[in-house]
């Protein structure tokens, strides 16, 4: 007799989800995931002026405030046909590249990792030192980490002005600068959050971790006392013991808009759609469906550009506020494994052949990224050149459409916005955890999350913590879902 | 011993963000040197489902006292005033609020959404959300003018897009010490102590503005105010003189406008963000207590007044000696 279970509310994770189990003999049937909130925020913007994406957008999210304004100055570039100077680029990229780094650093010591301290996994022999650094709000590396990330964020006041919600990044470039005292500083503060991960997350160089490029080699790295001890080696340890790699099997497609923008025309992460093998990425392909959400539409699903957002609370069969976005009417998953599988990282192309996606690779992926970002900022930073402008004169008429795609910390992040007389006749924001948290769409195709959910075995419904591995490991930003 | 739950309405978790920049004491450490128990916190908390459930019921009955509820994020009101825009374990979220506001010591709002509505009233507030006591600088909001916690003090209200970190842990500092009374708040129930002052003061482009030499395009070194849509002179906050992120920060440090995002009017009052709106050649975000003659007066004297040295560094992106 299937029983269905509830668990709602859902947090340890940016805004508010609940989730809906149907389990059957302690394995999962079906799931549920549920936006549970209206925001509004596109129904806001029609009538201003497109600058004021600007503002509006990056209050969307808290995490990645920096990430919105990004996709929004894509997008207004675009409508005014803008140019940036080089050195623009390479401020965007270390204001996005922070932001990113520290939303991954974030989401493994808060969210993340407090679910490893469960009374169940007593009997494995990590239990206590996962216990002693992990623990919610007190875990020794808890404490450590929060500290380096306060340092590091640093960088973003000298680069950024303020963050949450800087307004430094334009179409034309950024309002910042730097000098030869915030430059020193900057690269002051990178070495050192650069010391902490090596010193306490890794146990080794970062340039030895990231000339990892198996999993063979992974796991022989962990076998070093020094390496196994860290925390990502304690963590390794953990992903084997308790199953980790065998849980949370995503639709094994994946998209990348690609980002970090540079000033040749590449992008630092390339754009793509995989599934099996990677293929250019073509984004009028993409369909929010709205069959299971909260919103009327004479159709059920539309292109992001002629997206409508009418909320309707008493909708019969809906079941959350999120829409569902679909890829040429496929479930996708994005984010960092979706980014490092299409960038070809070696190791993660490696550990996702021999173990499939799961919540291990899931994990690994994301701070994987997080090490290689850490890396790259200090060359985006080496190629800024003070004496170079950072901005450059923007013509005040917006001509056309403006489509802003980048990758935030949680994968795929899109805005179009359709422009009317020099204003903002419509603007719509796809989210990346509008991709992985989505609901059934029109031919009742289950979300990436709904899907990884179902067919898992749940040995205590009281403390179901596969269930928590699962949809933590793709770190939900429900704040976002629900714009 | 104090407890807390510290909840989040429509919001984007920003204002956790920015309290988790905290320096000293740091986020963690606050609730250290305060003698804080958090009960529940959505973001931080290891508790889920009807662990929480069980949290929220013991303090509705009494069971557990509540002495300190913060609110982040704005409260929806619609559809049609029914509340079901959130539905936090299948009630409405505001009603699980005003329940917990009845049985709190305190009370406070933490980020411009909690305390006034915020960014996402903008669009003549189309969604029905409000604050917890007002809605933008009308008294009301979701308990209504006439709500006082406790303590005797209405919702404590430290707004901010994000807001703050050392607002929230120093308000909270002064309301568990007892510190704070009605003459400690302004008519926005601001603590005055961080509210009183202009983003303006302590603006490293200062001695720009007296001269009006002005920047004409972002990322010039001049005056933000004359052109570019600097609210820094209209907006309550002490952000230049406090400054962002261990210190290095702010609106106009990193050559963006201040869009006096502390304001009870904030998002949509305040535009337009990137350019100044005038009359005539005075812009309308001139100080409130400057005489508007005076100050075309002294503005045409220290225009003709202005060194070379700012006139030529007012309209460069880098300093030129």
């Amino acid at each position: 007799m299937a029983k269905l279970i509830a668990i709602d509310p859902f947090n340890r994770l940016e805004g508010d989800l609940r989730i809906e189990l149907e389990i059957d003999a302690n394995t999962v049937i079906s799931a549920k995931s549920s936006g549970i909130m209206f925001r509004g925020f596109e129904r806001i913007m029609p009538g201003r002026s497109p600058m004021d994406a600007l503002v509006i957008t990056p209050r969307i999210c808290g995490i990645c405030s920096g990430s919105h304004g990004v996709a929004a100055a894509k997008c207004l570039a675009q409508a005014q046909g803008a140019e940036m100077p080089e050195n623009g680029f390479h401020m965007k990229n270390l204001i996005l590249g922070i932001e990113v780094v520290m939303s991954h650093l974030s989401h493994y010591y808060l969210l993340f990792a407090p679910d490893l301290t469960s009374p169940r996994y007593k009997k494995l022999r990590v239990y206590e030192s996962v216990n002693q650094r992990f623990t919610a709000m007190s875990g020794s590396s808890v404490v450590l980490a929060l500290k380096a990330r306060q340092s590091a964020l640093e960088i973003m006041g000298l680069v950024g002005g303020k963050w949450p919600n800087s307004l430094a990044i334009h179409p034309t470039g950024t309002t910042s600068t730097i000098n030869l005292s915030s430059l020193t500083r900057t690269i002051g503060i990178l070495n050192e959050f650069r010391d902490f991960l090596e010193k306490r997350f890794l146990g080794c160089a970062l340039s030895e971790w990231l000339d990892i490029d198996s999993f063979d080699k992974l796991l022989e790295w962990q076998s070093n006392p020094q390496h196994g001890e860290s925390d990502l080696g304690l963590f390794l340890t953990m992903c084997l013991e308790a199953g980790l790699d065998r849980i949370g099997k995503g639709p094994n497609r994946y998209i990348s808009y690609g980002a970090y923008d540079l000033p040749d025309g590449s992008t630092w992460l390339p754009a793509g759609y995989f599934d099996g093998r990677t293929q250019p990425f073509d984004q009028s392909l993409i369909k929010e469906h709205i069959g299971a959400s909260f919103f009327r539409d004479a159709v059920e699903a539309r292109h992001p550009l002629d997206g409508v957002t009418s909320p309707l609370a008493d909708k019969t069969g809906a079941y959350s506020w999120a829409k569902a976005p679909r890829y040429d009417g496929k479930t996708v998953e994005v984010g960092p494994l979706a980014r490092m599988i299409i960038a070809g990282d070696p190791l993660l192309t490696d550990m996702v052949r021999q173990t499939d996606s799961s919540v291990m690779t899931r994990m690994f992926a994301r701070l994987r990224e997080m090490c290689r970002l850490t890396k790259e900022m200090s060359n985006w930073l080496e190629r800024i050149n003070p004496a170079e402008p950072f901005y450059a004169v923007p013509s005040s008429r917006f001509t056309s459409n403006g489509i802003g795609l980048t990758e935030a910390a949680r994968g795929s992040l899109g805005h179009w916005m359709k422009i009317s007389s020099n204003l903002i006749d419509n603007y719509q924001v796809v989210t990346p955890s509008a991709w992985n948290m989505s609901p059934r769409d029109e031919n009742g195709q289950p979300g990436p999350v709904e899907q990884a959910l179902t067919g898992v075995s749940v040995s205590d419904i009281n403390d179901p913590v596969e269930v928590n591995h699962i949809i933590r490991s793709f770190d939900p930003c429900m704040s976002c879902t629900v714009h | 011993m104090h407890n807390l739950l510290w909840l989040q309405g429509a919001s984007c978790g920003g204002d956790t963000i920015s309290f988790l920049n905290s320096e000293q004491p740091s986020a963690l450490s606050s609730f250290e040197v305060l003698d804080i128990n958090l009960l529940w916190h959505p973001f931080l908390s290891r508790a889920q489902g009807d662990d929480v459930l069980n949290i929220f019921e013991d303090i509705l009955s009494g069971k557990t006292k509540l002495d300190i509820l913060i609110l982040e994020g704005a409260i929806p009101n619609g559809p049609d005033n029914s509340g079901k825009f959130f539905m936090f374990h299948g009630r409405p979220f505001r009603d699980w609020l005003a329940d917990f506001c009845k049985h709190a010591e305190m009370v406070m709002s933490v980020g411009t959404c909690a305390a006034f509505g915020g960014v996402v009233t903008g669009h003549e507030n189309i969604n029905e959300m409000s604050g917890l006591q007002f809605l933008h600088n009308q008294k009301g909001g979701l308990l209504g003018s006439e709500f006082i916690s406790k303590n005797g003090l209405p919702v404590v209200n430290v707004p901010g897009c994000p807001s703050h970190p050392d607002w929230i842990v120093e308000t909270m500092t002064a309301l568990l010490k007892g510190w704070l009374d009605m003459d400690g708040l302004d008519e926005f129930h601001r603590p005055k102590v961080f509210f009183s002052k202009l983003a303006h003061h302590g603006c490293p482009r200062n001695e720009y503005y007296e001269f009006k030499a002005s920047a004409v395009g972002y990322s010039q070194q001049g005056c933000l105010f004359e052109f570019l849509g600097c609210k820094g002179t209209l907006c309550e906050s002490d952000c230049n003189e406090r400054l962002w992120l261990g210190r290095t920060g702010s609106c106009t440090r990193g050559g963006f406008p201040c869009i006096a995002c502390t304001s009870p009017l904030f998002p949509d009052k305040q535009r337009p963000y990137f350019s100044t709106r005038k009359i005539g050649d005075v812009p309308v975000t001139l100080p409130l207590d400057v005489p508007k003659a005076w100050f075309v007066g002294i503005s045409g004297m220290s225009k003709l007044a202005c060194p070379e040295r700012l006139k030529k560094n007012a309209v460069s992106f880098k300093w030129i000696s």
